[in-house]
């Protein structure tokens, strides 16, 4: 293990083996023009020079130019892209191109919160923070639930959130030190985390008396987003409306339809999400609630397995924070990248947070 | 993943027409079509269908929401970790649409011994379309192909007859008053 000296906000990008300090170059061509020729450019630019690879890149950015505000920036990088670098240059997701010192703090505030939620169990578990970043607002929370499901489809819990069979929690006894336990005994005291060792379920014990049922499935990231979804459905309880269906099957099979017809069933997807990215969603206004997650970071303190990252993609989650990779089942790079799989409808950035020896050994309790 | 149209014995086309129901029923509440049936030595023993629209929950596909019933059922009736895990080793899936990426890794978690499927999904399939992970690890059995054309019609009809919950090409009105 080496040492850390201080906090740190690693990059995960779609493509494996490329270093953030030294990303391959490629040429690109910038220019100010006229904004309203954009449409037009950008409709030549996609046939001339398609962005592969970086459907998130935008291609014009609107900055003020002294004397001419309204003024764009175009730029296209050279055919045959495989360029980092551009897409360091050009992502429009926050932390990309680096954190402010303020950003940095924020994130390693959360991540602190899900360190805290890790260590509160009787055994190590995965934790879940969703957060709002545009106010820095708490959605949801939580940590596994394989051994502690309380009821399916409960919506009391919203409140009930986090709070562990009571049985439970009094046999277990605080560890000032269990974050360094984490990181140094790897091998030794992880075994409950759920995207580690998901098929640890087979071998539960039951005890006789309990309150709650075990969950093979409620990894904390999947808990976490069915408490932001109930706390959607709690303050905005009327506007079910809104809800965009490409998720779970955009197009249809290629096996059976001509491309044609897939074209026609292929729904328009991303419109509410660009809508909605400007609202607020700090008020409860029905016009300004957020599409699922969309806008949402999550921090986990393990990197998912493949069953969360595909969930974290269904929920439109924004950025997704760990603190700890997954070399078992880890689907952000370690075993899976599903962040560089092209064809899935909604790509988030993912970020590893190394955390500093003095917070390991002195991890809140 | 095998195709075998024509061999597809008259219980498996019976228990996807089973499916097909839950994907209708879907349909019926605005839900993406898409169902599924549970099935343990020739027995149905749970359905489901895609409920994203009701929970606001994206991750609420028919499978989990079958998965859920089952666990609680099996528990309800006392039976321990391990013999879950011995029931799950005998179950069959029947789905209209492949499973996605999520949907299949925790059918893998569960040791499931095989799925049927109608349509492949070729945006999130998680048997063979994007990932195959019926065929890593832990995996399980996969067949599609199945009864996909009535499959792929409901998701159609779904689509093309103006969905109410569709995205407008403008910001959001307030329809609920
Ligand atoms: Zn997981
Ligand atoms: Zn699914």
């Amino acid at each position: 293990m080496t040492t850390m000296k201080k906090w740190e906000i690693i990059h995960i990008p779609v493509k494996p083996q490329i270093s953030i300090m030294d990303p391959p170059c490629v040429d690109v061509v910038a220019a100010v023009i006229e904004p309203k020729l954009a449409n037009t450019l950008i409709r030549r630019l996609n046939q001339t020079s398609p962005l592969e690879n970086l459907t998130h890149v935008k291609r014009v950015r609107k900055i003020s130019v002294e004397e001419a505000p309204q003024a764009s920036f175009t730029t296209y990088a050279n055919s045959g892209i495989n360029s980092h670098l551009s897409s360091l240059m050009l992502s429009n997701i926050d932390g990309i191109t680096g954190f402010s010192e303020e950003d940095s703090q924020t994130v390693f505030s959360f991540m602190k919160l899900a360190l805290k939620l890790t260590n509160s169990g009787p055994q190590l578990e995965n934790a879940a923070v969703i957060v709002d970043p545009s106010v820095r607002k708490i959605i949801s929370s939580a940590s596994d639930q394989t051994h502690s499901w309380h009821s399916p489809i409960d919506t009391s819990s919203i409140e009930t959130r986090c709070i562990k069979h009571p049985a439970v929690v009094t046999s277990y006894q605080p560890d000032a030190n269990g974050a360094a336990v984490v990181s140094d005994e790897n091998k030794r005291l992880d075994t409950d985390v759920s995207c580690l060792y998901p098929w640890k379920w087979m071998e539960h014990q039951q005890n006789t008396g309990k309150t709650c049922y075990f969950h093979p499935l409620r990894h904390a990231a999947l808990v976490a987003i069915e408490l932001a979804a109930a706390r959607d459905k709690h303050l905005y309880p009327g506007s079910g409306n809104m809800l965009d269906h490409s998720f779970q099957v955009n197009s249809l099979t290629s096996s059976i339809d001509s491309p044609a017809k897939k074209q026609k069933l292929d729904f328009s997807k991303d419109k509410n999400d660009s809508d909605l990215k400007a609202c607020a969603h700090d008020s409860c206004f029905e016009t300004e609630r957020p599409y699922l997650c969309t806008g949402f970071d999550i921090y986990l303190v393990w990197e998912p397995c493949t069953m969360c990252a595909m969930a974290l993609v269904h929920q439109r989650i924004r950025r997704i924070f760990y603190a700890f990779p997954n070399p078992n089942f880890g689907a952000l790079g370690s075993v899976q990248r599903l962040q560089g799989e092209k064809s899935l409808n909604h790509h988030y950035a993912v970020f590893r947070v190394l955390l500093p020896e003095d917070v390991l050994d002195h991890a809140p309790s | 993943m095998a195709l075998c149209e024509e061999e597809n014995s008259a219980s498996t086309l019976s228990f996807m027409e089973l499916a097909i129901q839950q994907a209708n029923d879907a349909l019926d509440n605005l839900e993406v079509p898409i169902g599924c049936v549970f099935v343990l030595d020739g027995k149905v023993i749970s359905t489901g269908r895609n409920r994203t629209t009701e929970t606001r929950n994206a991750t609420r596909h028919a499978e989990m929401e079958a998965i859920d019933d089952l666990l609680k059922n099996w528990q309800d009736n006392g039976l321990s970790a391990m013999e879950i895990a011995g029931k799950f080793s005998k179950c069959d899936l029947y789905v209209t649409c492949e499973p996605c990426i999520m949907c299949a890794s925790a059918l893998s978690i569960l040791g499931i011994r095989s799925v049927f499927y109608g349509c492949g999904n070729d945006k999130f399939g998680g048997c063979g379309s994007i990932l195959s992970l019926h065929s890593q690890g832990k995996g399980f059995e996969c067949t599609g192909g199945i009864m996909a054309s009535e499959a792929v019609s409901l998701l159609r009809r779904f689509y093309e007859q103006g969905n109410p919950n569709a995205p407008k090409p403008h910001r959001p009105l307030q329809i609920s008053k």
